[in-house]
């Protein structure tokens, strides 16, 4: 029977109360030591992955963070029984107990802000269009244009960075006033201008929010996002050296040693 | 303190899969079975286009008021 994991739990004990999972099976724990692996019973493989059965997932683990300090399984981990299940929770022991302690009384939450890259563009062309008035260059020849007009697009794109970079280190300041961890990634896109996930203790909740609406409102004009709070799937950090070995082939009399390190997930102490 | 918390469902869809799909805990090994690759692929495809045109929508959507510089 297969088993589709959720989570890793600090608990050794049975869950109390029920929850459903994928195909509507009961979840339960593995238990290994001082922790344990939550699973259900999936019948058959999963054929379709639907919006239903991503949410079932993300479902079951917010139930679990009313109880326990869960760490997040990506979604789609399926183990083909109890002793692989028990297997993978003694070579991951150490990883998990780590992350468990620094996760412990911690929620995630969510940060996209937006902002009009198209105004903000329109501003600084504006003002190097006002600076050339000013200060008119020679007419030179064609290469030196080009060059000119080259320089002056990277000027700008410049430009644009350090305004994306003015603004986030603003936002950033006040929101890891109320943090302990984050992760920021600065314009994914051109009018993203921030995507961040920050780690805050469950009883500075409150407080968080309270910094993002008062950041919300000296924003005017820009969009945000705030969503959480999350499990910490922003913040589970493990790494482990997997060695795999490869095959020869016939041609060949020598092993490839493969050595490759994962890194399952990553995020920047405050 | 509700419009704080803007859940919006399909935005909320969105911040979902955007963790579930690609954050938490990866395992690997020879015990840890693949169930459907196709249909994550597929799903991928489609978190994609929904994402583009959720920020196609919130970037149409009319921007009113004089932009702040920070202080």
């Amino acid at each position: 029977m297969a088993l589709y994991i959720y989570g890793i739990i600090d608990s050794s004990d049975q869950i109390n109360e029920p929850i459903y999972g994928l195909d509507g099976a009961c979840v339960y724990n593995i238990s290994y030591c001082d922790m344990g692996g939550v699973v259900s019973e999936l019948s058959e493989q999963l054929q379709n992955v639907t919006k239903n059965s991503v949410l079932t997932h993300e479902e079951v683990i917010e139930r679990l963070m009313g109880h326990f300090t869960v760490l997040p399984v990506k979604f789609d981990t399926v183990f083909d029984g109890r002793d692989s299940v028990l297997s993978m929770m003694q070579s991951y022991y150490k990883h998990f107990k780590d992350n468990l302690n620094r996760l412990r009384d911690k929620v995630e939450f969510g940060i996209k802000v937006i902002w009009p890259a198209d105004k903000i563009k329109k501003r600084i062309r504006n003002s190097h269009e006002k600076s050339k008035h000013e200060m008119p260059i020679p007419d030179g020849s064609s290469n030196k244009k080009f060059m000119r007009e080259k320089l002056e697009k990277y000027r700008k794109d410049e430009e644009f960075e350090k305004k994306a970079d003015k603004f986030i280190n603003v936002m950033d300041i006040f929101f890891s006033k109320f943090a302990v961890e984050k992760t920021l990634k600065k314009l994914k896109t051109e009018n993203l201008l921030l995507d961040a996930a920050y780690l805050v203790e469950k009883d500075r909740q409150d407080d968080f929010k309270e910094a993002f609406e008062h950041i919300k409102s000296a924003h005017i004009g820009f969009k945000f996002l705030f969503s959480g709070p999350w499990p910490p799937y922003n913040f589970v950090i493990c790494q482990r050296k997997v060695t795999y070995l490869k095959i020869p082939s016939k041609k060949t009399c020598l092993f490839d040693k493969l050595i490759q390190h994962q890194d399952l997930a990553g995020a920047d102490k405050i | 303190m509700h419009n704080v918390v803007t859940k919006s469902r399909d935005v909320t869809l969105l911040e979902v899969l955007d963790r579930v799909l690609d954050k938490g805990v990866v395992i690997s090994g020879d015990a840890v079975i693949s169930v459907a690759d196709v249909d994550l692929i597929y799903l991928g495809l489609k978190v994609l286009l929904s994402s583009v045109e959720t920020m196609e929508q919130l970037r149409g959507a009319p921007i009113t008021g004089p932009m702040q510089e920070p202080t």
